[in-house]
C-alpha cells in the first residue's frame, strides 16, 4: 500500500477531474488495481452492479444507475473507453426517458447534462430535453445549456435560456439568478474590454501593420523557415474549441475586431441560432457521437497515378532482385512458431479492413424512427427478454440470469435461516 | 452403477410407447420419454462414447443434480444413478473410455464422477461459474477444458489442484465444442476463438463474428476425412452461421441460415424470432440438428443447404440435444431455457427428455440411390 500511496502523483496527469471531486481512497484503490493488473475485484463489482440493473424489484431503479455511474467514474480516474462511461450514460438516459417519475429528478436531470457534455453538440440534446420536458424544472438545465451557449460566442441565446429558465420557475431560483448575474456581469466586462482592444487596434492600425494577425502571449514569435514565407497561423485550433472565461474572453464568432464593416459570409457558421428555442417533436434521443479516435474517413488526395504500361494493363513491375547472396550467419536459426496444425498455410496476418459503419447523426436515427412508426409495425420481432440481457453496459446471457436469480435467492435464504 | 433412490419410485415399464393418447401438446412429436427426468431446467445432454456397450444418457440440470440413464435397444430408459452439485448444472461431457463423467456448474468447481465407483471428486476452481466442459484426449495428454464466465479457459489434469494451464480469454464464455486437434469457444460480446490442441493447447485464431447477436451454442463439424474442418454457430436470434477454418473460397463456402423463427412469409403480422439454443451433428451423416426456444427442433443438410424436417411446436422451450455415436437416437430436452425471464418461470411444469429415431430422418435427402 505505501508504494500505492504515491501512485495518484504519479499518473495525475492521467486523472480526469470531477465536478464534485474524487474520494481519496477510490483513487488510490483504482490506481492500485490497475497498478498491479488486478481486474477480477474490478469485474466483479462491474458484474455485481449489471445484475442489480437487471433483478432491482424495488421503486426507484434510476438508483442502481446513479451509483453504478458513480462507481464507474471513481474507478476509470482515466474515463476512456475502458470505462464505458458514455455507453452507460447513454443507456441511462434512454431507459427513462418516458417514465414521468424522473422528469424532475435532479439526479436524472444530471445525467442527461453529463451524457449531453459527452456529444458532439450538446445542444441537440439539451433542446430534446426541454421538448421532452425533461429537467425543464431544473436549474441545472438551463445554467449547463447556457454555458454551452456561452462557449460559443452565442451570448444573447444564453441570455436569453436564462430567461426562460426563470420563466419557467426552475429551481432553485437562486442558484439561476446567481449564474445568470454572473453572465450578465462577464458580458458587461467583455464589452468593455473589446472596446477598450478596438481603439487599440484602432491606433495600431494607424501605426501601420502587425496588427492584424493575433501576438503570442508567451514563447517568441514564430518565424517562417525556409524559402516560402508563410507563418503558421497562432490560433490554430478551431473558435468553438477554444474557450476562456473571465478577463481573455475573445468573441469568436465576431466580426473582426478592426473590421468597420461586417461582410455576409455564407460559409461563416450564423452569427446567432434562433432566437427562441424550438419546440420540434422529438420523437427519439441523439446518440452521443463524441466518441474517441474516430476520424471521419476523408479524400486523401486528388492526384492520380497515370497508369504507365502501353498495353493499357497496369502490372506491377517486380523490384529486381539482388545480384547477391545475402549473407547468412552459420547458427543462425529460424525462430520457433508456435505449432498450428490445423492448416498454417491460410494463417493471414491481416484481415481485411472491414467497411465502416455509417456514421448514426441524431437527425438520420430520427428520421429512420419516424420511418418505422409509418410503416407500422417491425418486420421482425424478438421473442426474448432482449431488454433485460442488454440493459447495462455489458451483455448477459439468459443462463447468467438466471444464476444471478439463483444466487440472490439462496442468499436470502441462507438471511433467513 | 448404484440406482436412483428407491423414493423416485418407478417401474421399468413406465417408459415406451405412448400412442396417440396423449392429447396435450408437451410432446406432439410421440417420442420416447425418459423416465425420471430433473426436476427443473435441463441444461445439458450427452451420450456415451463408442467405447462404450449400450447407450448411456447424462443429463445436467438447474437443480444441481446431473443424472444418468440406460437406453436400452428398445427404447425404454433405466435410471441409473444420480450425483449432486451444490450449484445448478452447465455442461458434462464423457471421458474417451466411458468410465467417466465430468460435470461443470454454477458452484465454480467441476468434478469427475466415477461411473464405477459412484464417487464423485472436485478437479477444477473457477472464479466464476463454469459454463462448459470438454474432455481432451491428445497423444501427449489428456486433460479437462473448462470455459468459465471469469473469462479464463484453464485445462486440468484432474489429479493437481492447479490448471496445468489458463488462457485468458476476452470474454465471458458462453458456448465451446471441442473435437481434437481443435476448440472452438464462443464468448460474450460476439468474440469466437479458435484453439489448436496438439501439443499443447493455444490460441491459433480469432475470428471475426459471422453473425450479429449474442452467440449461444456452437458445434463443431468433420469432413470426410474424419477431421474438423468448422464449425456451426447458433445465435439468440433464430440464425445459424456455417463457418469454415481454412475454405478454398470464403465467400461461398461459409453462410449463414434463419432458423427457429415463426412463418415469414405473412407480412401482416411480424415474425417472431427465437434463440437457437443448441447444435448437434449426427455422427454418422454430418447432418446437424437445431433446437430453439420456439419448441421446435429441426433437421438440416449443411452440404446442401436444405431443410430435412421441422418438429410440431411443444409447449415449452428444448434446451439441449444430442446424438448417441451411432446415431440412431436424437435426445431432446424440454423444460424453460429462461428465455422471458423469471416471470414465465413456472417451477410446477414438468420437464421432459424425449428419444427419437434418428436413423432415417438425417439421412441426407440428395445421396444418390
Amino acid at each position: 500500500m505505501a508504494e500505492c500511496d504515491a501512485e495518484w502523483e504519479l499518473c495525475k496527469e492521467n486523472i480526469q477531474p470531477l465536478r464534485h471531486g474524487r474520494t481519496i481512497s477510490a483513487l488510490h484503490q483504482a490506481l492500485c488495481h490497475q497498478h498491479e493488473g488486478n481486474n477480477t475485484a474490478l469485474n466483479q463489482k462491474k458484474q455485481s452492479y449489471e445484475s442489480e440493473l437487471r433483478l432491482y424489484e424495488g421503486d426507484d431503479p434510476l438508483d442502481v444507475w446513479v451509483r453504478y455511474i458513480k462507481w464507474t467514474k471513481q474507478t476509470y480516474p482515466q474515463g476512456g473507453k475502458e470505462s464505458n462511461l458514455s455507453v452507460l450514460l447513454q443507456r441511462a438516459v434512454r431507459r427513462f426517458t418516458d417514465d414521468k417519475k424522473y422528469q424532475d429528478d435532479i439526479r436524472y436531470v444530471e445525467l442527461w447534462i453529463e451524457f449531453a457534455e459527452g456529444c458532439s453538440d450538446p445542444m441537440d440534446i439539451y433542446r430534446f430535453m426541454q421538448a421532452q420536458g425533461i429537467g425543464t424544472m431544473q436549474a441545472a438545465l438551463y445554467i449547463a445549456w447556457s454555458e454551452e451557449n456561452e462557449k460559443r460566442g452565442n451570448l444573447k441565446m444564453a441570455d436569453s435560456i436564462f430567461q426562460n429558465g426563470v420563466k419557467c420557475g426552475a429551481q432553485p431560483s437562486e442558484k439561476l439568478h446567481a449564474f445568470h448575474r454572473a453572465l450578465q456581469a462577464r458580458v458587461c466586462r467583455q464589452m468593455m474590454s473589446s472596446m477598450t482592444d478596438q481603439k487599440k487596434d484602432h491606433d495600431d492600425d494607424e501605426d501601420g501593420e502587425g496588427s492584424e494577425e493575433p501576438q503570442r502571449s508567451s514563447l517568441v514569435e514564430l518565424k517562417a523557415k525556409g524559402k516560402k514565407k508563410a507563418v503558421v497561423p497562432i490560433n490554430r485550433a478551431s473558435a468553438s474549441v477554444g474557450y476562456a472565461r473571465g478577463l481573455h474572453f475573445k468573441q469568436p464568432l465576431g466580426p473582426k475586431q478592426n473590421s468597420r464593416l461586417e461582410i455576409f459570409d455564407e460559409n461563416k457558421n450564423p452569427e446567432t441560432e434562433p432566437q427562441e428555442p424550438r419546440l420540434e417533436i422529438w420523437t427519439a434521443p441523439p446518440t452521443a457521437r463524441a466518441k474517441e479516435n474516430e476520424q471521419k474517413p476523408e479524400k486523401w488526395t486528388n492526384v492520380k497515378l497515370p497508369l504507365k504500361s502501353r498495353s493499357g494493363l497496369s502490372v506491377a513491375v517486380p523490384p529486381p532482385l539482388p545480384t547477391f547472396q545475402p549473407f547468412v550467419e552459420e547458427d543462425h536459426q529460424p525462430p520457433a512458431v508456435t505449432p498450428c496444425k490445423i492448416n498454417p498455410a491460410v494463417n493471414s496476418v491481416l484481415s481485411a479492413r472491414k467497411p465502416c459503419r455509417v456514421q448514426e447523426t441524431p437527425l438520420k436515427m430520427l428520421s429512420q424512427h419516424t420511418q418505422h412508426a409509418a410503416e407500422g409495425k417491425p418486420r421482425e420481432q424478438s421473442m426474448y427478454c432482449k431488454e433485460l440481457l442488454y440493459c447495462g453496459v455489458i451483455e448477459f446471457c439468459f443462463e447468467e440470469l438466471r444464476a444471478e436469480r439463483y444466487r440472490q435467492k439462496l442468499q436470502t435464504d441462507r438471511q433467513t435461516d | 452403477m448404484s440406482l436412483f433412490g428407491t423414493n423416485t419410485g418407478f417401474g421399468a415399464g413406465t417408459t415406451g410407447v405412448f400412442g396417440s393418447a396423449t392429447t396435450d401438446s408437451h410432446n406432439p412429436m410421440k417420442d420416447v420419454e425418459v423416465t425420471s427426468p430433473p426436476d427443473d431446467s435441463i441444461s445439458c445432454l450427452a451420450f456415451s462414447p463408442p467405447t462404450m456397450n449400450g447407450n448411456f444418457l447424462i443429463g445436467g440440470s438447474w437443480a444441481n443434480d446431473v443424472r444418468c440413464w440406460e437406453v436400452q435397444d428398445n427404447g425404454q430408459t433405466v435410471p441409473k444413478a444420480q450425483q449432486m452439485h451444490t450449484g445448478p448444472v452447465l455442461d458434462v461431457c464423457w471421458s474417451d473410455d466411458g468410465s467417466k463423467v465430468y460435470t461443470a456448474s454454477c458452484d465454480k468447481t467441476a468434478k469427475m464422477w466415477d461411473l464405477n465407483t459412484n464417487q464423485a471428486t472436485q478437479i477444477a476452481q473457477h472464479d466464476g461459474p463454469i459454463r462448459t466442459i470438454h474432455w481432451i484426449t491428445a497423444p501427449n495428454y489428456s486433460c479437462a477444458m473448462t470455459g468459465s464466465w471469469d473469462k479464463t479457459l484453464k485445462f486440468w489434469d484432474t489429479r493437481s489442484p492447479n490448471p496445468m494451464m489458463s488462457l485468458q480469454m476476452p470474454e465471458r464464455c458462453y458456448c465451446a465444442d471441442v473435437v481434437y486437434p481443435m476448440a472452438v469457444v464462443a464468448t460474450a460480446e460476439r468474440g469466437l476463438i479458435v484453439y489448436q490442441l496438439e501439443n499443447q493447447p493455444s490460441e491459433f485464431r480469432r475470428i471475426d463474428s459471422p453473425l450479429k447477436h449474442q452467440h449461444r451454442c456452437v458445434a463443431i463439424f468433420k469432413d470426410k476425412q474424419n477431421k474438423p474442418t468448422g464449425f456451426a454457430l447458433g445465435s439468440i436470434e433464430g440464425r445459424v452461421a456455417i463457418h469454415y477454418i481454412s475454405p478454398p473460397n470464403p465467400a461461398k463456402d461459409n453462410f449463414t441460415f434463419k432458423c427457429h423463427r415463426s412463418n415469414g412469409t405473412n407480412t401482416a403480422t411480424p415474425q417472431d424470432i427465437y434463440a437457437v439454443n443448441a447444435i448437434s451433428f449426427h455422427p454418422v451423416h454430418g447432418t446437424l440438428a437445431t433446437v430453439g426456444s420456439d419448441g421446435r427442433f429441426s433437421f438440416w443438410d449443411k452440404d446442401a443447404r436444405t431443410k430435412l424436417k421441422t418438429s410440431e411446436q411443444l409447449d415449452q422451450p428444448i434446451t439441449a440435444c444430442c446424438f448417441n455415436n451411432t446415431g440412431n437416437i436424437f435426445a431432446y430436452a424440454s423444460s424453460y431455457d429462461w428465455s422471458k425471464g423469471h416471470e414465465y418461470y413456472n417451477p410446477q411444469k414438468k420437464n421432459y427428455i424425449f428419444l427419437r429415431n434418428a436413423t432415417e430422418e438425417l439421412k441426407p435427402r440428395n445421396k444418390k440411390w
